[in-house]
């Protein structure tokens, strides 16, 4: 039974995801119940005026406690980092990782937001995409004050404190950046694949996996294109529309995965697959035959973000713990356990001097973390990478059946 | 005062009816009828175009919902009934340590359990890899992303609804009956068909129930063991819930399936004679 | 009686039939070795207390047991090892174990159409057996919706309209009050003699019995302990056990020397007995006087203890010199010689021909 020590079979059957599906029913039988409850009003939020912000940061103050709301394994086990802000701030912290998907969490989120009521947690962390851009289009989100945010003004990156869903970095600041790309299993795939093309290559016919998530399947339809996803109209979407649609008549497609496609890609069930970065970084570290590549057309980068939600107890302190986070060491300490990509680029030499300064295992770990660019992309791997696009409301009800159609046949 | 007694006794059943039953559906009903968008809200505007629409769109998932549901019905039928039977015939005094074996599985969440079965059907699994190493199957063999693993997985996740009402039904038949039988000139094969068969129909008609409603709403099965073209109608409901928060779609799509479901459970009903089965339930 | 007859009389042959169990690891024997013959258009009982075997012996009979050893005939064939339903007899169950499904009609001609009966002659044969057993215009009727009399005859009819060759019946008047009981016996005898069918009863009432045998066999712990008629049995039981068990019986105990049991300063007339001896008497059997009777018959001294009207007899406890307690009835008829009252000292006799010495092997 040599199946029942494979590693990845044991991690496999523990895999967070297990609890991800489990709460996206629970999201859907409580958003069942909200609409019960309370019936469905349009709560549009005009942009908030200086005044307002200003107004509304003047009546705060410290409370010396904050509520972190964040994805699992996003955040070392000895929570180290939270630690040490305890200790230099006085600020105790309640850490939960209750999030598991976007959806589901925003499917929870929206009734009790709806309802004026608060969640619980002075910060939440969601993903750049609908259910964000909802979150501040319903005005869910309070609007940040930059002043108390200093390290975040000098740490951040460039691209990240100018993003387009969220300009001016007005409601969020991220909290770690991650690339969809292709990762194909090495077992079974002998040749170097560096082309978009592969995922739609007959020759893995049956064994190509593609996200089921609309905008990723979107992007990565377009980018086969060649079309720039965040300048796409209404027609290139139908042209996405159609490429894929040939490509799972063609019966390329395995299926339209969710997270599970990094266990299918690491057993052999599909061979080539649109993927996560850091899943696959995490899988190779632990010595699977799995590979990662941005395509040479084109990937999609995506940003976890931090905001702080409406009705929070402790804006306060939550505005310290992100800025906090922000400081080139801490941020180094984070990244080094979550290998995504960081939004602080001090990062890079930070590990770098670890690296030089450990040995054994830990320098090679630590070596190659810094020269991947699955952690540290150069200009070049950035300049290829797109976001999602941003959508009106009218435009995602065009938007999501077309790629819908295709994933939920 | 006396006589209301019991109509106060029952009054929180018919609290419990109306805040968990009646008022979600009376909500759902409206919300069905209604357009707009999360961001904007939506209105009543009592749209009945939102069935047409949302029928027009996912009729094929539908009725491949329907479709699926009644094979994975059909094949805990036949898988189900002999358990249950042997189970009340033979199992003797450790019937109860079958019923829990039976249960065991159970107790491991439901889309822990059907997430398994991804990792048993896996391409190069415990049980297709060793077949294969064997020779036994070609190398590009495979069950999941199949229809075949989705029904599977719909019969594996629901046997036990199917098996336990007509275990229960097996179980209430009084072994003299069944002797009876056979002293009347009854070979085995007609014992069981005219006297036990008829007598374990309510158990039957229990367990079609149990098992046939959830497994043609359940979206967990396709999702984790389907492949392209294996979409089920519950997962269309989730992605409009809460992908695409357009409640009416949802709503419109939830009624209708509840609409089907009822049409179909009451023909069944009269199919089998609600008469005879509610009779032999009464005995 | 030679073989050849046997089998030309008898309808039902158990030949050292045995039935063990397995329970709990350990074998266990229900049915200890029973020879029987029970003959042609007879009406024959097994009786016994609870857990005696009889019930495991009808069943071998019915073919829902297979003995462990010997053999069961049926008119002369071994039918051993032949299932239920390959074998002409039927049974009527104790609770009846109608079909719940199936209306009157369909219960009693549920024999019929197992065997592929013509459809005219199922309707008349059912239509003629529901009408010996009374129940005609209530065809359409569920075995729930009658009385437990009614059920009774259903039962009865479904097996009786297969014209088997013997029927079964255990226990069958068990789930009925006492006055339908009374009723439903002389129905079944009268059923019995108008369809002159072998009848194979079970039951644990011997009074039941009593009324209804041609003969009976009392069973005890897996064996018989008495086959015979139903005076033979009451009156000359075989055993402690049958003495017991079949009405009320006084059971004497001692030393016999030349014919003569001497007893607490009386003497019990035991002809050609000697040495240890157990003596049962039946307590109708004796007189009761205050004067020592004369004559050549049983005469025992004692106290009167406790008097009970009975309505058509007293029943009274007398108490012996040796302490040994005996019942006596007495009738109320209209020339009643005695008035005994408790504490009167009293002469209890009765005729030699009334008290048998038995074999002491088991004891109720």
């Amino acid at each position: 039974m040599s199946h029942l020590h494979d590693p990845a079979f044991l991690r496999g059957m523990t895999q967070p995801r297990t609890r991800r599906e489990a709460f996206r029913i629970a999201g859907l039988s409580a958003a069942g119940l909200a609409l019960a409850a309370c019936g469905v009003q349009g709560q549009k939020a005009a942009p908030p005026k200086a005044d307002a912000v200003k107004d509304y940061w003047s009546k705060q103050t410290k409370h010396g406690r904050v509520v972190f709301a964040n994805w699992p394994e996003y955040m070392p086990e000895d929570q180290a980092p939270l630690k040490k802000f305890q200790s230099e701030t006085g600020i105790s912290y309640q850490y939960k990782e209750v999030i598991q998907e976007n959806a589901e969490f925003f499917g929870k989120a929206d009734p009790v937001l709806r309802a004026g009521q608060s969640l619980g947690y002075d910060i939440v962390v969601m993903t750049n995409g609908v259910q964000l851009q909802h979150m501040i289009q319903l005005g869910y989100c309070v609007a940040l004050d930059h002043s108390k945010l200093p390290n975040f003004a000098a740490n951040a990156g460039a691209t990240y404190k100018n993003r387009a869903y969220d300009p001016g970095s007005t409601y969020t600041v991220p909290y770690t950046s991650g690339v969809t790309g292709i990762a194909y299993n090495t077992k079974y795939v002998k040749d170097d694949i560096t082309s978009i093309e592969a995922l739609f290559d007959p020759k893995y016919k049956g064994r190509v996996g593609m996200m089921g998530d609309a905008q990723e399947i979107a992007n990565f339809g377009m980018i086969a294109l060649g079309v720039n996803p965040e300048k796409s109209t209404e027609a290139d979407w139908k042209k996405a529309g159609e490429k894929l649609k040939a490509q799972r008549d063609a019966g390329i497609v395995r299926k339209y995965y969710d997270q599970s496609y990094i266990d299918a890609v690491s057993k052999g069930d599909i061979w080539v697959t649109m993927a996560w970065s850091g899943d696959v970084f995490q899988r190779q570290l632990a010595g699977e035959p799995v590979k990662f590549v941005v395509p040479e057309e084109g990937g999609t980068i995506w940003t976890d973000n931090m905001l702080i939600p409406k009705g929070a107890a402790n804006p306060v302190d939550a505005l310290m713990l992100m800025d906090y986070l922000y400081q080139p060491v801490v941020a180094a300490e984070l990244d080094e356990f979550i290998q995504y990509v960081t939004p602080v680029p001090g990062v890079q030499d930070i590990l770098k001097e670890k690296a030089a300064k450990a040995t054994g295992e830990d320098k090679e770990a630590l070596e190659q973390m810094v020269a991947s660019p699955l952690m540290f992309p150069s200009e070049a791997d950035y300049a290829k990478l797109h976001t999602y696009t941003t959508l009106t409301t009218q435009q995602e009800q065009v938007f999501n059946p077309i790629f819908q159609s295709i994933t939920q046949a | 005062m006396k006589r209301l007694t019991p109509y106060l006794l029952a009054l929180p059943s018919w609290m419990w009816l109306a805040v968990f039953l009646v008022v979600p559906l009376a909500a759902m009903a409206s919300v069905s009828l209604q357009t707009g968008n999360a961001i904007d809200g939506f209105a009543m505007t009592f749209s009945f175009s939102n069935y047409a629409d949302a029928l027009g769109r996912y009729s094929t998932q539908l009725v491949r919902s329907l479709w699926y549901g009644g094979l994975a019905t059909v094949a805990m039928l036949v898988i189900g009934y002999p358990v249950a039977y042997w189970i009340a015939f033979k199992g003797g005094s450790r019937k109860s340590v079958y019923l829990f074996l039976l249960l065991l599985p159970f107790f491991v969440s439901f889309v822990l359990r059907t997430i398994s079965w991804g990792f048993l059907l896996a391409d190069d699994g415990v049980l297709f890899g060793t077949l294969k190493g064997w020779g036994l199957l070609p190398a590009d063999f495979h069950v999941l992303a199949t229809t075949v693993a989705v029904v599977g997985g719909l019969t594996y996740n629901f046997l036990p609804f199917m098996i336990l009402p007509i275990y229960v039904a097996l179980e209430r038949v009084d072994p003299r009956v069944v002797e009876a039988a056979y002293d009347l000139y009854a070979s085995r094969t007609a014992a069981f068909r005219r006297v036990v068969l008829p007598l374990s129909l309510p158990g039957v008609f229990a367990g079609v129930l149990m098992t046939f409603v959830p497994a043609t709403a359940d979206p967990v099965n396709a999702q984790v063991l389907g492949g392209t073209g294996n979409t089920m109608i519950g997962n269309i409901i989730q992605t409009e819930y809460l992908t695409n928060l357009n409640y009416p779609t949802a709503s419109a799509l939830s009624f209708t399936l509840m609409a089907v479901l009822l049409i179909g459970i009451f023909i069944y009903a009269r199919a089998l004679g609600t008469e005879n089965v509610l009779e032999a339930a009464a005995r | 009686m030679a073989e050849l007859n046997r089998a030309e009389l008898n309808a039902i042959e158990l030949d050292g039939v045995v039935k063990e169990y397995l329970s709990h690891g350990e074998v266990v024997q229900a049915v200890k070795g029973v020879t029987l013959d029970i003959a042609e258009g007879e009406f024959f009982s097994l009786l016994g207390p609870s857990g005696c075997g009889k019930t495991t012996t009808m069943r071998m009979i019915a073919g829902f047991e297979e003995p462990s050893r010997g053999v069961v005939r049926l008119h002369g064939a071994d039918v051993t090892n032949v299932p239920p339903n390959k074998r002409d007899i039927n049974m009527v169950f104790q609770s009846y174990a109608l079909f719940p499904h199936m209306n009157v009609w369909d219960n009693v001609a549920f024999g019929l159409k197992q065997r592929r009966t013509p459809q005219e002659e199922i309707r008349r044969r059912v239509g003629e057996m529901l009408e010996i057993v009374d129940l005609a215009g209530r065809e359409k009727r569920r075995p729930r919706e009658m009385s437990g009399g009614q059920q009774q005859r259903v039962a009865l009819a479904r097996a009786l309209v297969n014209r088997p060759r013997a029927l079964l019946l255990d226990e069958p008047l068990g789930a009925l009050d006492l006055k339908l009981r009374q009723a439903m016996q002389i129905e079944l005898k009268r059923i019995q003699r108008e369809v002159g069918i072998t009848f194979v009863y079970v039951t644990h009432d011997q009074s039941e019995a009593l009324t209804m045998s041609d003969r009976i066999a009392v069973m005890n712990d897996g064996l018989v302990e008495q086959l015979g008629g139903p005076r033979e049995i009451y009156e000359k039981p075989a055993s402690a056990f049958v003495a017991g068990f079949i009405g009320t019986s006084n059971l004497l105990t001692g030393v016999a020397a030349g014919g003569v049991l001497e007893l607490g300063g009386g003497r019990v007339l035991v002809p050609g007995r000697d040495g240890e001896v157990t003596v049962t008497v039946r307590p109708e059997k004796i007189t009761i006087s205050l004067d020592k009777p004369d004559g050549e018959v049983s005469v025992v001294p004692g106290t009167v203890g406790e008097v009970v009207y009975l309505g058509t007899y007293n029943s009274y406890a007398v108490r012996l010199g040796d302490g040994t307690e005996v019942t006596v009835f007495q009738q109320n008829a209209h020339d009643a010689t005695t008035t005994a009252e408790r504490g009167d000292p009293v002469w209890l006799s009765w005729p030699a021909q009334h008290s048998y010495a038995i074999g002491s092997r088991s004891t109720p």
